[in-house]
């Protein structure tokens, strides 16, 4: 057994040595990291595969489309994008170790659009990108926690917090359905947390709330949490959950004949993706839903047409949904930011450009942008529309009235943004 | 000298190559568990990913809820999944084969979504654990990663030792000679049902102790880090390793590790699409077992053992 002992501590030691010498000397510094002459690379992470990948598989497709077609007009000073997809399958760990291969590995100038809150705290907890210095461009998450600049110094996020969803929600409910029982369906997270905080600044009382475990969103689920809101007899039910747990309470209830007055988060409430499941588009009729960007078939709106025609042309037979609007939109602001960084871009002024224009950057959505030296806060609010009897979201009373609000306890008010006009062809100017 | 050579390695390695070093510590501590467990005491679990989240989830409690210093938050995951062990393992030496590996299957599949029941451990997203920042004494250059490095790799060194005396003690005869003749063992004196106890709650413990460390490398607890897919991987790193040899842990724990990184190589060569990459590991993981199972079913360890006694034996004659 002394041989064993031997044996086992040389064979430790020998992979440690095969180790040592896999060892590569550093690659000179260049000016920046992921900077070349040449191109600027940046990383991503999504579920591209797995449970929750419904639609939001979607979005590198979309963001590469932009960079391609930003490619091919020049670039961004001459250098060419290059966006490097990683799959997590919504899982913190491959998230993790995904992220890593990305910063250590790739050597990314910055990460782009990271999804989902769980996934975006193990990252920021394990990696670290803020005490690397990397930035974390477009989070696709709405936790407001990322917004807080002490913890999350380098993340940047875009989508308007669940926390301000869940008030705007909830001042159209008590304009609308004040004397109705609501129902509410979350997911049992900091995506719920956030929803909870919101519905309770707006002052709304649930007569149900069923939470639901992510990774736990199939139709068997869905049969399960629509017995409780016909127990509750919820008349009004919002479904503030992602798309594929979205997509099989709507579906389940089709067969079951369950119609009450259906109320999408902007999350999982994305008309394509939900009827390409399979659900009747007829279900989704009247529902309310929630968007900060024009409707994705509004194609008289400038951007919407612009990006609808590249994505189009760069993934032909896939359609433009909320989740390819979302992804160009961003993808398009990292462009703008990575202008404003000047030609000798690094990760420093590549921040320095977004807190100090990030707010007047171009972009499709209808509310603005928070972002200063001392806020790395996101689109700041919704319109609200109804679903037409073919399924297709629309503003109610045809125009676009925008509300506009925080992730405290600031009231929610018309906003009077105006956008900034496109940039000829799309391009940062 | 051990340290020194850490030091070095630390220092000489970029920072991807010292994560991964730090996996491998982690897979070698699970597989030697699992080693110990099916290879040396015949007992077969498909479970393991259940005892390293309960190892993970008992050092995370401890260090956010009670504050305990971190070096003590692994002794507890220790204790509390050999604890489970011993548990499991009273009603494990009544089960044998298939009725065992389906007890365990049951148990990796429904133990760590218990977690979503339990507000106190943090539902899906799971609950932080940081080991925090290493000692500010080892410079600015020594960076996270490799303080994760230290920490795994010690304990994997010292498990094996640890590991290596036992098996070649008394306990350890006792759970060769069940696992090769039971009825012969326990005409020998030996208890079984208290040897086969005592193997699991060990394995156990010893799973717990690379569930922690496997969590301090990703920050976070969560049930989706123990997926059914971490106890068949170990189980697949144990079979590649040669499952009734310690020596061999190392082979499994670096496939592991870096299989991923050459199945993304290969996908990028013939340009596929990402439903390809995120499949190709466990499709090149599946192929190596079938042609390990085929070829050198006992490992190569033992395979290369069993070759240089022929050539002994043929010299002699």
């Amino acid at each position: 057994m002394k041989e064993i002992n031997r044996q086992i501590l040389v064979s430790v030691s020998a992979v440690l040595a095969v180790f040592g010498l896999v060892a590569q000397a550093l690659p000179a510094q260049a000016a920046e990291v992921g900077v070349s002459s040449s191109e600027i690379k940046l990383g991503m992470t999504v579920p591209m595969t797995g449970a929750a990948s419904l639609g939001y598989n979607k979005i590198p497709g979309a963001a590469k489309a932009y960079f391609d077609y930003l490619n091919e007009n020049g670039g961004v000073y001459g250098r060419k994008i290059r966006l490097i997809v990683e799959d997590d399958k919504y899982v913190p760990t491959e998230a993790v170790a995904k992220t890593n291969k990305l910063i250590l590995k790739d050597k990314v100038m910055a990460l782009f659009a990271p999804l989902g809150t769980a996934n975006n705290r193990a990252v920021a907890s394990a990696v670290n990108p803020a005490k690397r210095g990397v930035p974390v461009l477009f989070l696709n998450t709405g936790f407001s926690g990322f917004a807080d600049l002490k913890k999350y110094p380098t993340h940047y996020m875009v989508l308007p917090s669940y926390v301000m969803e869940a008030k705007v929600m909830g001042e159209y409910i008590k304009a609308n359905f004040a004397d109705k029982k609501i129902g509410l369906l979350y997911q049992d997270d900091d995506f719920g947390v956030d929803a909870l905080a919101g519905f309770k600044t707006a002052g709304i009382n649930f007569a149900v709330k069923v939470p639901y475990a992510s990774g736990s969103q199939g139709a068997a689920a869905a049969a399960g949490w629509i017995t409780k809101f016909k127990a509750a007899e919820a008349d009004v039910v919002i479904l503030f959950a992602v798309s594929s747990a979205t997509s099989a309470m709507l579906g389940v209830a089709a067969q079951l004949k369950y119609a009450p007055q259906w109320m999408l988060g902007s999350v999982g409430g994305d008309a394509v993706t939900i009827k390409a499941t399979g659900v009747p588009a007829g279900v989704l009729y009247n529902a309310i839903g929630f968007s900060p960007v024009p409707a994705t078939t509004d194609m008289k709106d400038e951007y919407v047409k612009l990006f609808s025609d590249i994505y189009a042309k760069a993934v032909p037979g896939s359609a433009f949904d909320l989740n390819v609007l979302l992804g160009m939109n961003s993808a398009f602001m990292t462009a703008q930011a990575l202008k404003a960084a000047g030609p000798n871009p690094t990760r420093k002024s590549l921040m320095a450009a977004i807190d100090s224009k990030g707010a007047t950057f171009a972009n499709a959505a209808l509310v603005p942008a928070g972002y200063s030296k001392t806020s790395h806060v996101g689109l700041t609010g919704y319109w609200v529309g109804k679903f037409s009897p073919t399924g297709d979201l629309s503003p109610i009373g045809g125009t676009y009235v925008t509300y506009t609000t925080d992730s405290g306890a600031g009231a929610v008010v018309k906003s009077t943004y105006v956008r900034p006009a496109m940039p000829a062809k799309g391009l940062p100017n | 000298m051990l340290g020194f050579l850490l030091f070095l390695l630390g220092n000489r390695v970029d920072e991807l190559r010292v994560y991964q070093g730090a996996s491998i510590a982690v897979f070698v501590i699970a597989i030697s568990s699992l080693i110990l467990l099916t290879g040396y005491s015949g007992q077969v679990s498909l479970g393991h990913g259940a005892l390293m989240a309960i190892g993970a989830y008992s050092a995370a409690i401890a260090r956010n809820e009670f504050k305990i210093p971190v070096v003590l938050t692994f002794f507890i995951a220790v204790l509390f999944t050999a604890i489970a062990g011993a548990l499991l393992g009273a009603a494990a030496a009544r089960l044998s084969g298939p009725y065992l590996a389906g007890t365990t299957l049951a148990l990796a599949i429904g133990l760590p979504s218990l977690a979503n029941q339990f507000e106190p451990l943090g539902g899906e997203q799971g609950i932080p654990f940081d080991v925090g920042l290493p000692p500010a004494r080892l410079g600015e250059s020594f960076t996270q990663y490799k303080w994760f490095f230290w920490i795994a790799a010690l304990a994997a060194l010292i498990c094996m030792w640890l590991l290596s005396n036992i098996l070649s003690s008394r306990y350890g005869r006792n759970w060769r000679a069940g696992r090769s003749n039971e009825v012969a063992a326990q005409i020998c004196g030996i208890n079984m049902s208290r040897s086969k106890i005592l193997a699991f709650t060990l394995s156990a413990g010893i799973a717990g102790l690379a569930g922690a460390l496997l969590s301090m490398t990703i920050g976070t607890v969560s049930p989706s880090a123990f997926t059914l897919a971490l106890s068949f991987s170990i189980l697949t790193g144990a079979v590649l390793s040669g499952i009734t040899t310690l020596v061999g842990t190392m082979i499994g724990a670096v496939i592991l590790v870096i299989l991923p990184e050459i199945a993304d190589v290969v996908a990028h060569q013939i340009g596929s699409s990402e439903r390809v990459t995120s499949n190709l590991p466990g499709f090149l993981l599946g192929a190596l077992l079938i042609v390990t199972v085929l070829f050198v079913p006992n490992g190569p360890v033992e395979q290369h053992h069993a070759r240089a006694a022929k050539r002994a034996a043929k010299k002699k004659s």
